[in-house]
């Protein structure tokens, strides 16, 4: 039966936690935590970091690619048992969730971690403590990303899975320390309710480095409780920008994936286009590409909130007279809108696309945005131009329609350098 | 003329029917407004196609945040309060005379059905200070309406002026006659975090009634209705059946209320007659059966200024006679990679 957490092998650790089943909405067994049994896992990783830091390059990596390789397989028996409770966590369906996975884990392969690990001078400090990453629940498989990182420095990892997914992270763990057994000591992945302040006290005195995806609120709230030791990655949001002279039919196949892509829920979700070319040729097209998408990507369940929001958001167009697609309301909403602010989507692989003549104008219109976004797709010569103005912006990340949601293991998420992030203090 | 019918149909339900009001409303809308206007033809809703009131398409929340929607020349503007960066909704009111109306038409009935006028303490803020609210523009009218000479207002710049309350409070439990509290969820858990901290409880006399509406949308802090109850009870001894709720917002005109003082459910809201409630499927916009979750859409014939028929961007669920709110439409806040609110989240 899976788990919702992977414990390090410590003699200090045996029997515990207790366990209770969980059966819906999937079935599951979840450790009880209590403050000293955190505080205990917490020790017990101090202790394994010795045997993590006699792991080879080689060694290391050679675990890690054969296990993410194992998690792209989805005949694997890993994913076979993960694949259908995972999906359902999430609230993607099962096509969508193999593409976000591949997403995920094929930035991360043995040839991008490798690129990684070669940029990594030495290991961190001894004394730098475990790492505690506290995850977020709306892209599957994001444990990897942090835990790349801190093992390649050498650094013991706890994943904080989020309470709504539980089971990858303990899964991804335990194939590797299958694979290369001294990491068995050094890596963990627990959940428990958030906001336990008693539960985590000794947790964040005895780590060294706190990764949290997570609001402002919540953020700002683990600094006040953990001073000095948060890097702390918060909400953000992608656009495109396409270029005159590119052809409409060719920009939208990317950007339809740029946008559908878990269900528009990454901060690499494309949620705006701005255009130097044909809007409405744009539109159209890129209406089309998401209703293909929707039949190779069938969206997860919606939500009856983003429902409710997105068909506000149609009537609303409506009203102003903007030109809508008419695509059904799970598979996706392209509208064109004048109006050049950039607006959040609620979701539903919900885009706006403007008509913008000058793609100078760009860093004026999302100057209110700056430091809370993360991508651009970028298509066409002039595209290319802004790249320096948007990176100025704040985005962390530019590519060609289509490899906006597809960063590898060096992509500085943030403008974080996540090698530089572990290997000092914050 | 529209407004006039309107008006008299709210203190004489049989002059007209509902349904041939609803229908003028609409064509009357129509005919004015021109964003609404491009949503009808649209969908080839015309008076002349249009023969019931629940086929007249209704007004996303959503477009008073982005579009004028007057039917006249606004007399008062009302805006909502949104968070930081949020836009704001805008109600341009051609009908304050009707929204007073539709507060005397409807607030005694749900809020004072033993007593004409009786002390009132207002948490809201007042007008001077919130003019373009209709929040205030309603608290200030039931004051003057209905409050007696020793009504108050304990909200400052600053907020709850919780020292003023304490002392108003202290006074009307001495003199023993029943009054009534005028409050935002908000502003009430924030007095009753006042009285926590100097560990102070009063005994209002009974009879004492609290008003609340919805005040938390854009607050960090959550509290739970069940959380909130407790604390008017335990802190002013007020008990559960004794508050009411009130569903109201600033795109509407009239307000919908728990008839929790006649011994209603505390949570079922009702709507007064000139108003009709309905839970739509927001794929489909069609009505759900009673049980089912859906958008509340509101037909609110003193609405006749900007859209008679909103569907609301709040969830909820229709029983009996009334109808329970579930929750909000998705914001478009940002994802990010960071949907989780509660992880490692402290109080």
């Amino acid at each position: 039966m899976l788990r919702d957490a992977f414990l390090p092998s410590s003699p200090n650790l045996s029997g515990e936690p207790h366990c209770r089943r969980v059966e819906r909405p999937v079935r599951y067994l979840a450790a009880r935590w209590a403050p000293e049994t955190l505080g205990r896992v917490a020790a017990a990783l101090r202790e394994g970091a010795a045997a993590l830091r006699e792991i080879s390059a080689e060694d290391l990596l050679a675990a890690w690619g054969d296990t993410v390789a194992t998690f792209l397989r989805p005949g694997s028996l890993e994913r076979r048992a993960l694949d259908p409770p995972l999906a359902r966590l999430c609230g993607l369906s099962r096509e969508g969730l193999k593409a976000g996975l591949d997403a995920v884990l094929g930035g991360v392969r043995r040839e991008p971690a490798a690129a990684l690990q070669a940029k990594a001078p030495r290991a961190a400090a001894e004394d730098a403590g475990p790492v505690l990453a506290v995850l977020a629940s709306n892209l599957p498989g994001l444990a990897v990303q942090p835990l790349l990182p801190a093992l390649i420095l050498r650094r013991p990892v706890l994943l904080k899975s989020p309470s709504a997914e539980p089971l990858f992270a303990p899964a991804f763990l335990a194939a590797l320390a299958r694979r290369e057994p001294r990491l068995a000591g050094a890596v963990a992945a627990a959940t428990w309710q958030g906001g336990d302040i008693a539960l985590e006290v000794p947790l964040l005195a005895a780590v060294g480095t706190v990764l949290a995806y997570g609001e402002p609120e919540t953020l700002a709230d683990l600094a006040r409780r953990a001073p000095g030791k948060v890097i702390g990655y918060g909400p953000k949001t992608s656009l495109a920008v396409i270029g005159a002279g590119m052809d409409p039919h060719e920009a939208a196949e990317g950007l339809a994936r740029d946008v559908a892509l878990f269900d528009q829920r990454g901060c690499l979700s494309v949620v705006a286009v701005y255009t130097a070319g044909d809007a409405a040729s744009l539109a159209e097209r890129l209406a089309e590409a998401l209703l293909d998408l929707a039949r190779r990507w069938p969206p997860g369940p919606p939500a009856r909130p983003v429902l409710a929001a997105v068909r506000h958001l149609r009537l609303e167009a409506e009203m102003r007279g903007l030109w809508q697609s008419s695509l059904p309301l799970r598979d996706g909403t392209v509208i064109v809108d004048p109006d050049l602010e950039l607006r959040p989507s609620p979701g539903l692989r919900t885009v706006r696309i403007h008509p913008v003549a000058d793609l100078a104008r760009l860093p004026g219109i999302l100057e209110s945005w700056r430091g809370r976004l993360q991508g651009a797709a970028l298509a066409g010569r002039d595209a290319w131009l802004m790249e320096p103005a948007l990176r100025e912006l704040g985005i962390s990340r530019c590519a060609p329609p289509g490899e906006l949601q597809s960063p590898d293991a060096t992509w500085h998420n943030g403008g974080i350098d996540p090698l530089e992030a572990l290997a000092t203090s914050p | 003329m529209i407004v006039d019918r309107v008006t008299r149909f709210l203190t004489h339900p049989e002059a007209e029917s509902f349904e041939e009001l609803a229908l003028a409303a609409f064509a009357w809308q129509l005919e004015r407004i021109e964003p609404y206007r491009r949503l009808c033809e649209g969908r080839g809703a015309t008076p002349e196609t249009v023969g019931d009131w629940r086929r007249v398409p209704p007004v996303p929340a959503a477009a008073f945040k982005t579009m004028t929607l007057a039917a006249a020349p606004a007399v008062e503007v009302f805006r909502s309060s949104g968070t930081t960066g949020e836009r704001r909704s805008v109600h341009h009111q051609p009908f304050p005379d009707l929204y007073g109306q539709v507060i005397d038409a409807s607030f005694p009935r749900f809020c004072l059905p033993y007593a004409e006028r009786l002390p009132i303490l207002s948490l809201i803020p007042p007008r001077e200070q919130l003019p373009d609210s209709s929040l205030s523009f309603m608290a200030d009218h039931v004051l003057a309406r209905y409050g007696g000479p020793e009504s108050a207002v304990a909200f400052g710049p600053r907020g709850v002026e919780a020292a003023k309350a304490r002392s108003w409070a202290g006074a009307r439990q001495r003199e023993g006659r029943p009054v009534l509290v005028l409050a935002t969820a908000f502003a009430l858990a924030q007095w009753l975090d006042a009285l926590e901290r100097l560990d102070l409880k009063f005994r209002l006399p009974a009879g004492t009634a609290v008003f609340e509406t919805g005040g938390f949308k854009g607050k960090t802090t959550e509290l739970t209705r069940e959380a909130l109850l407790v604390r008017v009870q335990s802190r002013l001894g007020v008990p559960p059946e004794f508050v009411v709720r009130e569903y109201g917002m600033t795109e509407l005109t009239s307000q919908c209320y728990t008839r929790t003082l006649l011994g209603g459910d505390p949570d079922l809201f009702i709507a007064p007659h000139w108003v009709r409630v309905r839970l739509l499927d927001p794929e489909t916009l069609a009505e759900v059966p009673a049980g089912v979750p859906g958008l509340i859409a509101v037909f609110d014939l003193a609405n006749l200024g900007s859209a008679v028929h909103l569907l609301t961007e709040d969830l909820g669920i229709a029983e009996g006679e009334g109808f329970r709110l579930l929750g909000r439409a998705a914001g478009a806040e940002l994802r990010g990679c960071s949907l989780v609110v509660e992880e490692l989240r402290g109080s």
